[in-house]
């Protein structure tokens, strides 16, 4: 042990050294003071030079009319951000519903199931290293995740063609519509059943003629010539019909492959893409009421009754190339969905819940770390199971933390534009309005970064115009996220 | 409590020293034992916290463990109730029996264990909830109970704590504006809530100041007619105040076991003596 000589009267040895004098630190520490002082104004003045480009641009455009508006192509005066606001709250919302559960999911079990057993331990080390990398990750390489994952599913169901059905669906029906002679619409339903011909549109999964299994990819005339040699067997023209063959009493399409060689795919029952119309059929009439559409033949004169007019048609051709008049169409219920996912709000939210997951998963994990550990140790020496204790006493104290994650995370989302670009594609405007999560929709980011790069000037004050909306919409995330924050503190602490 | 027996005197086996026989002194020995600990090992990953412990706690007394810092007197009390068990690195071998239940065994369950082992930790930890919520919390994790008998239950936990004429009139407030030694009892009201047969006490008053610290000593003392209690404390007026016997520890050893006037006034080991004098600790 050290103890203190008594006997020692000697003078501490500092004092034998110079002094250094103050002067010279004094005046370092008062520009070190100024420098910093500069450096911070920098980035005010840089950020309030960009808010008062964005107000002098935009601020005159800004009006009620453009909250509700929709994107009018080359008539900027007429054009608003509806949709795109809509949308961006829609999509927020599928993400918040995905990455918040299992981001608060996964920061409970990173910080309260901490397992003993050695391979556990090891998973559990490997989930934080990764959430710790992914938060670094830049948003379009999710975007590009998102593409593979959720638009095409890793090509698992054959991709979705141009007016045709998916493999898996539903909540959707279909309908021929056709024109009668007095110029109204009338529909009926369509009935699916295996076509006898089939075109091949884009890369789908096939067998060979030994039952070995591969993806035949579609390409056109032209890219053909340059396709290596070696790759011939796996590439078929687009546009290439298949036929229907029966095989053990099953339904097959058979194609030509580059090479010449006949694949063959199980053929399933799909919708027509036109429908013959050769005898009378019942039908719904625009204001839906039901009756019989009389076919004529089309040798027929047109009939000179309006009434009558009104429930005729010309019947189809009996040649088979020339094309019928009802053609197919799609009514999609608001639990529209399919498989896979295709270029839709769900799979946007989906991409942003994953851009957003590690943010969530790190802010929920802080939350949770800033519970004192006696109120763990409370509810454990009361006999609670780990569930209890996190629902009863670690919840609840760290709420307020995860919330503000939760928002904070939010409003990253909000104002997310690349990997929507790559998930949903540059939408400015939709005829129709979003009624499925398999719908389209402009976002306001998407919309911002459109209209900024349009020819048309006007855009470019639309998109300043943009600009502070969403501004406008974070700093509201943002005040709830700090309100949230403090009226839990209060009601957490007296 | 234990009718006195008239047949030979109880020998409390101590793994060190002699066996210590309880004589002619206030006290008797007990005969019915709450906690029966034997050749108890603990280990803090390769660190071995204690050492071939002995001890038995005798049912409806206080026994305090004393000791410096460090000897291993709170981990002894964590094991009571497996609450090392959140330590990851924490593990122990030996015997170690509450009532009929083997702590150590993995077949315990735990959650029956803690139900029947209350703690009150050295500081006071209401939850973030209203003074009735935290009385009810335990009740409410064990039993399916209707609201008015959880209502008589929190009066009840609450007057045998000796809290119940102060907060009467705000149960509903949260439990973080009371004062510390408030605060303290309700841990004390929160534990008995749940009806445990062991109270462990871990340095209760070791953040209160001498007025709550002597409630909760007089509250220590009128528990004891219901419920067997541990205590660790480093003040050793209160171990000489509230508590039957008490077990000196050492360096992760028990040193001296013995009725509590015994270890204080006649202590058989140099180092107790040095311990319960100030010389050292």
């Amino acid at each position: 042990m050290n103890t203190p000589d008594k006997k020692d009267k000697s003078e501490n040895p500092v004092q034998k050294h110079e002094f250094r004098g103050d002067t010279r630190r004094k005046r370092f520490n008062t520009s070190f003071s100024v420098i910093c002082l500069l450096v911070s104004s920098l980035a005010i003045v840089a950020l309030t030079s960009l808010l008062i480009s964005i107000f002098v641009t935009g601020g005159n455009w800004l009006s009620f009319e453009f909250l509700y508006t929709n994107h009018r192509e080359n008539n900027p005066e007429a054009s608003g951000i509806g949709q795109a606001i809509v949308g961006s709250l829609v999509i927020c919302g599928i993400c918040g519903m995905f990455a918040l559960p299992v981001g608060i999911g996964t920061a409970i079990f990173l910080e309260e199931f901490q397992p003993r057993n050695r391979y556990l331990k090891l998973f559990h080390g490997l989930v934080q290293l990764n959430i710790n990398n992914l938060a670094g990750v830049p948003s379009i390489v999710y975007g590009i995740l998102g593409l593979t994952a959720f638009v095409y599913m890793f090509g698992t169901f054959n991709s979705i063609r141009v007016n045709s059905q998916p493999d898996y669906e539903v909540g959707a029906t279909y309908f021929y519509q056709t024109k009668t002679l007095g110029g109204t619409y009338v529909k009926f339903p369509a009935v699916a059943a295996i076509q006898p011909t089939f075109e091949l549109q884009t890369m789908m999964n096939a067998n060979r003629a030994n039952g070995e299994k591969f993806k035949l990819n579609v390409v056109t005339n032209e890219e053909s010539k340059t396709l290596p040699e070696a790759s011939r067997a796996n590439y078929a023209i687009r546009g290439t019909k298949a036929k229907l063959v029966q095989r053990d009493g099953k339904d097959f399409y058979e194609a030509q492959t580059l090479d010449g060689e006949t694949i063959s795919f199980r053929a399933k029952p799909t919708y027509s893409q036109f429908a013959k119309l050769l005898e009378p059929i019942d039908v719904v009439g625009p204001d839906g009421e039901t009756f019989q559409l009389n076919v004529l033949p089309r040798t027929a004169s047109t009939p000179k009754d309006e009434e009558v007019k009104l429930r005729s048609v010309f019947a189809d051709s009996p040649d088979p190339t020339k094309r019928s008049s009802a053609s197919i169409f799609r009514e999609n219920s608001f639990f529209h969905l399919h498989l896979p996912f295709s270029k839709s709000v769900l799979s946007a939210g989906l991409t942003l819940a994953l851009v957003i997951l590690p943010i969530v998963i790190i802010a929920s994990q802080e939350a949770i770390r800033g519970v004192p550990a006696t109120l763990r140790e409370a509810a454990f020496g009361m006999g609670a199971t780990r569930w209890q204790v996190v629902r009863g006493a670690v919840l609840p104290s760290a709420t307020p933390g995860i919330m503000t994650g939760a928002i904070l995370a939010m409003s990253r989302a909000v104002g997310e534009a690349a990997p929507l670009l790559a998930v949903m594609g540059g939408i400015l405007g939709t005829t129709n309005h979003l009624s499925s999560l398999m719908d389209k929709t402009p976002v306001l980011p998407v919309t911002i970064f459109k209209w900024a790069g349009d020819e048309n000037q006007g855009f470019e004050h639309l998109s300043a115009a943009a600009i502070i909306v969403l501004l406008a919409i974070l700093l509201l995330l943002n005040s709830v996220a700090i309100l949230i924050r403090y009226r839990y503190e209060k009601r957490l602490g007296k | 409590m234990q009718e006195p027996t008239l047949t030979e005197p109880k020998i409390v086996p101590s793994m060190n020293f002699k066996a210590t026989v309880a004589t002619a002194t206030t006290a008797v020995e007990p005969t019915s034992f709450a906690m029966e600990i034997e050749s108890f090992n603990a280990f803090y990953g390769d660190f071995q916290a204690l050492h071939n412990l002995n001890l038995k706690i005798p049912e409806k007394q206080v026994t305090s463990f004393i000791g410096p810092s460090g000897c291993g007197k709170s981990t002894l009390l964590k094991w009571c109730n497996r609450m090392n068990d959140i330590v990851p690195i924490a593990h122990a071998n030996g015997k170690l029996f509450v009532g009929d239940v083997n702590v150590l065994d993995r077949s315990t369950d735990v959650v029956d264990l803690r139900r029947q082992v209350g703690m009150v930790f050295q500081k006071a930890n209401p939850f973030p909830k209203s003074i009735f919520d935290n009385v009810a919390y335990g009740p409410r994790l064990h039993y399916k109970i209707s609201r008015s008998e959880l209502y008589d239950l929190v009066e009840w936990s609450l007057k045998k704590a000796a809290l119940w004429d102060e907060v009467k009139d705000r149960l509903k407030k949260s439990a973080l504006g009371l004062s510390g030694g408030q605060q303290q009892r309700l841990c004390i009201a929160r534990a008995i809530a749940t009806g445990p047969e062991v109270l462990l006490m871990d340095e209760p008053c070791s953040a209160l100041d001498p007025a709550s610290t002597s409630r909760i000593e007089d509250l220590i003392f009128e528990l004891r007619e219901q419920y067997t209690i541990v205590i660790v404390t480093h003040n050793m007026q209160q171990a000489a105040r509230c508590s039957d016997r008490t077990a000196f520890f050492y360096e992760g050893k028990i040193i001296e076991e013995g009725l509590t006037e015994d270890v204080f006034t006649r202590p058989k080991v140099k180092q107790t003596e040095d311990y319960v004098t100030g010389k050292f600790g």
